[in-house]
This record gives C-alpha cells, sequence and structure tokens, in this order.
C-alpha cells in the first residue's frame, strides 16, 4: 500500500506489511491491549494535526499497524475459545467492543493522515486548542540525563511537575501506559503529557540539561 | 439558532474533540459497571455531537475561501468526520450493554485501567451539591472523585474551573476511584447529606 501525499516534494511512503500468524495470547489480554493502543492513537492523533507534528503522525500510522496486527490475534484466540451456545452469545459481545475499539484506532488514523497529507487549516484553529489543551511532549532519554536507569514511579513526576508518562518507545516496542514499575532508558523516545512548563521541564530532563527533579 | 450560531468555529471544533473523547471514556465504564443509565446518557450524547457535526460542517463551508483555503476545509471536514467515527464507535459499545449481550467477565476485566471509572449523575433539588462551587466541594480530595464535564440543558462543559457553580438540574460526569461512584451518586441525588 501507498501513502500518496499531496505535498509533491515529500516522497511516496511505501508500507512494509507483517504476515499474521497464530498465536496463542489471552482474549482478555489482546482487549485491554487494543483498548490501550486505541485510546493512545486518539490522543496523539489530535495532536499531531492541531501541533502540525509530522514525526508524530507518522507514529500514530505506525500504531494502527499494530491494532491492525492485534485485532486479528483477537479474532483467532476468541475463535477457539467458543464451544456452545452461551460461550458463543459471551465471545459476541467481546468482538463486537473489539471491533468498536478497532474503528476507533481507525478513525485515529484518519486525523493523522490530515496532517500527514498537509491539509493544515488556519492557525486560529491551532490557537483555540493550545488555550484549553494540555501539551503532549515527545523526548528522547539522553545518556547524560538523569532519567537513564529509574523507575516512572520513583520519579513522581505527576506529584512533581505535573506530568503524566502516557506511552515509551524502545526501538519497534510501544509499551503504552507503563506502569510505576517500568524503568526508563537512554535512547527511550516518551511521549508525555501536562501542562506547558510541565512538560518544558520533562523535556529537559530527558535531554540531560536539568539534572533533578524540580 | 440564534444562540449557536455565534459559536465559532474554533470553538465547536475543540467541542467535537473533548465530546468524542469524553465518550470514548463513558463507553468504558457503561461496559465495566453494566449501566444501562450510562449507555443511555451516552446515546443521548452522541444525538448531541451529531447535531454539534453538522453545524461544525456548514461552519466550515461557511467561510470557505473567507478564511480558510480549499485544503483547509477537507483538512476540518475530515477530522469532523473521524471524531463522528470515533462517537459512532463509542455508541456501539454502550449498546452491547443496552441489547443485554451477557458479557464475558474477561470483557470487564479488559475495560478496566486500574480501579478509574466515570459515572454520571443528576443533581436533583435537595443535594447538598446544589449551589456551591466545586473549589468549596472539593469532591477529588474528599470521595477520589474529578468532576470532567456538566451539561446544563444542552450545553457541555468540558473540565470545569474551580470557580464553577453547580445548580440542581446539572448532569454531573465525575472520573476516579470505583469506591467514589456511589457517594458521588448519592449526594447528587440528595440521599447523602454530607461529604
Amino acid at each position: 500500500m501507498k501513502l500518496i501525499l499531496l505535498d509533491e516534494e515529500r516522497a511516496e511512503t511505501v508500507m512494509e506489511f507483517r504476515p499474521v500468524r497464530y498465536r496463542p495470547m489471552s482474549v482478555r489480554g489482546a482487549l485491554k491491549e487494543m483498548k490501550k493502543l486505541s485510546s493512545l492513537m486518539v490522543d496523539l492523533a489530535y495532536s499531531s494535526v492541531l501541533y502540525r507534528d509530522h514525526d508524530l503522525a507518522e507514529e500514530v500510522l505506525e500504531l494502527g499497524d499494530m491494532a491492525d496486527h492485534l485485532s486479528y490475534l483477537l479474532l483467532m484466540n476468541a475463535s477457539l475459545v467458543a464451544r456452545d451456545k452461551r460461550d458463543a452469545e459471551q465471545i459476541a459481545g467481546i468482538l463486537k467492543a473489539a471491533s468498536s475499539i478497532h474503528k476507533m484506532a481507525g478513525a485515529a488514523r484518519d486525523i493523522a493522515m490530515v496532517e500527514l497529507q498537509g491539509l493544515s487549516f488556519h492557525p486560529s484553529v491551532q490557537e483555540a486548542f493550545k488555550k484549553v489543551e494540555e501539551r503532549l511532549v515527545r523526548t528522547t532519554i539522553q545518556p547524560s540525563s538523569i532519567l537513564d536507569g529509574r523507575r516512572i514511579g520513583d520519579l513522581k513526576l505527576e506529584v512533581s511537575i505535573g506530568v503524566d508518562i502516557i506511552a515509551v518507545r524502545r526501538g519497534k516496542t510501544w509499551h503504552v501506559a507503563p506502569r510505576a514499575d517500568f524503568k526508563l532508558v537512554k535512547g527511550d523516545i516518551v511521549h508525555a503529557r501536562g501542562s506547558d512548563v510541565g512538560v518544558g521541564l520533562f523535556d529537559r530532563l530527558g535531554r540531560g540539561e536539568l539534572k533533578e527533579v524540580p | 439558532m440564534a444562540a449557536e450560531s455565534q459559536e465559532t468555529l474554533e470553538e465547536m471544533l475543540v467541542e467535537l474533540k473533548d465530546t468524542s473523547e469524553l465518550m470514548i471514556d463513558l463507553a468504558y465504564s457503561a461496559l465495566l459497571l453494566q449501566s444501562k443509565d450510562l449507555a443511555r446518557e451516552l446515546l443521548e450524547l452522541e444525538e448531541y455531537f451529531d447535531g454539534l457535526h453538522t453545524r461544525f460542517e456548514l461552519a466550515v463551508i461557511g467561510r470557505k475561501g473567507n478564511s480558510i483555503d480549499e485544503k483547509g476545509v477537507l483538512g476540518l471536514i475530515r477530522l469532523g468526520f473521524a471524531a463522528e467515527t470515533i462517537s459512532d464507535a463509542a455508541a456501539e459499545i454502550a449498546k452491547i450493554v443496552l441489547l443485554e449481550i451477557p458479557t464475558h467477565p474477561v470483557l470487564r476485566m479488559a475495560v478496566t485501567e486500574a480501579e478509574d471509572i466515570v459515572e454520571m449523575s443528576h443533581v436533583r433539588e435537595g443535594s447538598i451539591l446544589d449551589g456551591k462551587t466545586l473549589k468549596e466541594l472539593a469532591l477529588e480530595d474528599k470521595i477520589g472523585m474529578k468532576i470532567i464535564a456538566i451539561r446544563r440543558g444542552l450545553k457541555w462543559t468540558y473540565n470545569p474551573r474551580e470557580s464553577t457553580v453547580i445548580h440542581a438540574g446539572d448532569l454531573l460526569v465525575a472520573s476516579g476511584y470505583a469506591e467514589g461512584g456511589e457517594p458521588f451518586k448519592r449526594l447528587a441525588s440528595g440521599e447523602l447529606r454530607e461529604i
């Protein structure tokens, strides 16, 4: 599949597809993961448009591929569970919820495409959002950062600077809504949410410019 | 329509986004709590959303060429449409509850993130919430529930300020710990007389 971009100077992006093969996983785990993924995608997608962030929009598409993959694994594993009419009724609810959640992920992808296709709108729109929105920030943890090697829970960022870490990308792996015992390491790309001031401080912590949590 | 037309396109877009995001939270909570009330409220919110979406589209078309170019119009229309898709998907989740599809415990376990829930309740006459500001009530400190949205008549307010005064008839949406859900509803109904 090709993404045709309206801006001609931008090269066409060719997407790669990873074949889906059955892998045993709990239906609960798959559904929970899909819910987390789609919520993160909606969050990042709106931000990518409002802040004209092209890279962020591309990350949304990447997360979308993960959601597609996961939706197949969920279908496969759920199909193996149903044995009688009662099971079928219960599985129907799960599959319906999963398909609605998948639809939200698709909508997030459409939002990100608005940015990727260069359908930018009037600056007044961005201004309107800046007034009411908390900001999202994306920071790469530098080797000199004090965040390297620290557990999220120990940093208490939410209390000290009002910043919440919503996702961490490590290479090709995404950790959505990481738990308190999740340890950050250098090279991690951290997505965080908070006030203008808070995300500014967090960014400086990640870059290694700020040597302690205020 | 006169009052509505004063709404700017920017305000409508912010509201579309906020409403679609609130609907996602409400949908998961309806599923988790198996609450038909919450599910019905969500369907009403979806109708409200549809009206807002139409007004937004008309406003976008009305501004075409005036202050927005073609690409801008297309971007805004697509954004509105995507928010609509999210709102529809949230309503579909609520319908699972209304259609009494037996929900597997897995479904409820999967949608609960820690113990956070969203609850809605109308403020009845005689409730001790009536006439107080959010700051005075400090519900977040006392029962662990934060008011995230208020509906007064047809108007929704998201992330209300501390100075906002609650009135009888308001529909409050609160998010927080599962244990805070019951006290919150009983406070709004007037059953519980102190926080």
